[in-house]
């Protein structure tokens, strides 16, 4: 960093930028106004109690944590058979079709989420948890699909080869064999999805109903109507739970390693 | 067929049926065919959009603000990139898991924040007021210039992750070499580590383009009303005014907007591939 004081000064920035926000929102949650103003004033726990006895939150909360595990639980099982497939099955058009599988990630979601609208709850007259659980799912599935089929292309075919010489049937060198070696990968995909899912906006927005809503769609309506330091004690405990979940992935696959893989 | 490829169709099924029923049908239904609207009457909505003053400060809008917060992550997002993928700091993998964590964190507490600096009483109008530069906080919030701090904020982590693996491909000891012959540091910049990191510099650049041309949240909080974007008329066409037409007519602009970015980036690369 020394004599480069231009590349430093950009860093220094980037850096500023991407934490500073973060570290206001913090430090207005403990103010002891009505309002969202500067310079603070005095020091009050009783933000956090609000957002903490607050309803429409906590209900939300839990409605965001059930979608999230759900439509994981389904990326997960509809991707797993198929990075399979991929990474181990001869299939025609292997690329065709690992293309199609990630192609979510390229369409707007908010085009994918009008779409599930139109046709699947007004088209189809379902409820906005089911539209919500399937375009949850079709957003995870590309990372299920790819982050799984890394770990596996790392994974020597020939293990498996050897189980199945050895006398093993196919089920039993999927389970003792193929599933330890996915095991890392299925653990960043999960944690991922659910992070994925957790955080959505776009799909969430569109599918909502009266008596369906997610966490971050129900804090965006919240901050539209009102400028309080209560939305900052949410948000104060929404980072503390980021940070939980930052650590347990640091201390089982790497922290770097598991969100930073993304692009790779 | 033998048991052996007919098995990975079997595990393929469930999935294909899934992306096909659940995405890839509904997308196309609703981008070309939505229910009491025809084809024709799509294009002919996306024909007056493209004409009428309004839509197409919308649309240039979009693509303005997707182009220099895409310019403002590179020039952000490489040096950090750069840093961390040469460093021999024993903090290096603090600063790239401070780098990643944004990520994991909700856009809207992210977006918030912006509120929290830019809003009328907020930290930086009342240092603004305070250092004597005006009587009055400036009007930071509902402004163009918010939406693009608040979607650099964003997608500056996903910039800096594609740039790192990009530049810890190349072997560093092709930096040592160039210097070796004489290059000064900024020289081995330019003409070793950039050309060979290209094109993850591109796929970066995509990246942040797509993201920035299709946000909602940080348009919706930081832009107001006055500084409307693709993805918030999207969302008013469908859900405030129920008008298919014209929400089909957005989404196919706004696809294309991402895809028309995406081919023009991936041909650059192309290009820098046959010449390093």
């Amino acid at each position: 960093m020394k004599g480069r004081p231009l590349i430093g000064t950009f860093a220094v920035l980037g850096y500023i930028i991407m934490i500073v926000p973060i570290l206001f929102v913090v430090a207005i949650a403990f103010t002891d106004s009505q309002t969202l103003s500067f310079p603070l004033r005095g020091f009050t726990l009783r933000w956090f109690g609000e957002a903490a006895s607050y309803t429409p939150f906590t209900s939300a909360l839990l409605s965001s944590l059930g979608l999230a595990v759900l439509s994981t639980a389904l990326a997960l099982a509809i991707g797993i058979p198929v990075t399979l497939a991929i990474q181990r099955g001869k299939i025609p058009g292997k690329s065709l079709v690992e293309g199609l599988f990630l192609s979510p990630l390229v369409v707007p979601e908010l085009v994918v989420g009008l779409a599930l609208y139109q046709q699947v709850m007004v088209g189809l007259n379902q409820t906005a948890l089911v539209a919500l659980v399937i375009g949850h799912t079709v957003i995870l599935l590309p990372y299920a699909v790819r982050v799984t089929g890394a770990s596996l292309a790392l994974a020597d075919p020939f293990v498996e080869e050897a189980a199945r010489g050895l006398g093993a049937s196919p089920f039993k060198t999927f389970l003792t064999v193929t599933l330890p070696l996915l095991r890392p990968g299925i653990f960043s995909a999960a944690l991922l999805s659910f992070i994925t899912s957790f955080n959505n906006v776009p799909m969430s927005l569109l599918l909502q109903s009266r008596n369906f809503h997610t966490l971050p769609i129900t804090m965006l309506d919240y901050i539209q109507q009102s400028y309080d330091p209560m939305i900052a004690a949410m948000s104060t405990l929404l980072l503390a739970g980021t940070v939980v979940i930052a650590i347990v992935a640091e201390r089982t696959v790497g922290f770097a390693k598991i969100f930073g893989g993304i692009n790779k | 067929m033998s048991a052996m490829s007919r098995k990975p169709l079997f595990l393929l099924l469930p999935g294909l049926i899934f992306i096909l029923a659940g995405f890839a049908i509904p997308s196309g239904i609703m981008l070309f065919a939505p229910p009491g609207v025809s084809t024709g009457g799509i294009f002919a909505r996306l024909g007056e959009m493209l004409t009428d003053p309004f839509d197409q400060a919308i649309i240039l809008r979009t693509l303005g603000i997707g182009l220099v917060v895409m310019a403002i992550c590179l020039v952000l997002g490489f040096p950090i990139a750069y840093l961390l993928a040469r460093s021999t700091s024993r903090y290096a993998g603090v600063w790239l898991a401070l780098a990643i964590f944004p990520l994991l964190l909700s856009n809207v507490v992210r977006t918030f924040g912006w509120i929290v600096i830019l809003g009328s009483k907020g930290a930086l109008g009342q240092l603004i007021v305070f250092l004597g530069f005006t009587d009055e906080a400036p009007q930071l919030l509902y402004t163009e210039l918010a939406i693009v701090l608040g979607l650099t904020q964003l997608f500056l982590p996903l910039a800096i992750i594609s740039c790192y693996s990009a530049v810890a491909q190349v072997d560093a000891g092709l930096d040592d070499a160039a210097r070796g012959l004489g290059a000064s540091k900024t020289r081995t910049l330019w003409t070793v580590v950039i050309p060979l990191s290209a094109p993850g510099i591109v796929v970066s650049a995509t990246l942040v383009f797509a993201g920035s041309a299709t946000a909602y949240t940080t348009p919706y909080l930081l832009g107001g009303s006055s500084n409307r974007m693709l993805s918030t008329q999207l969302f008013s066409y469908s859900a405030v005014t129920v008008d298919w037409a014209s929400a089909s007519a957005t989404a196919l602009i706004m696809t294309v907007l991402v895809f028309l970015v995406s081919g023009v980036s991936s041909l650059t690369t192309r290009r820098k591939g046959m010449v390093s």
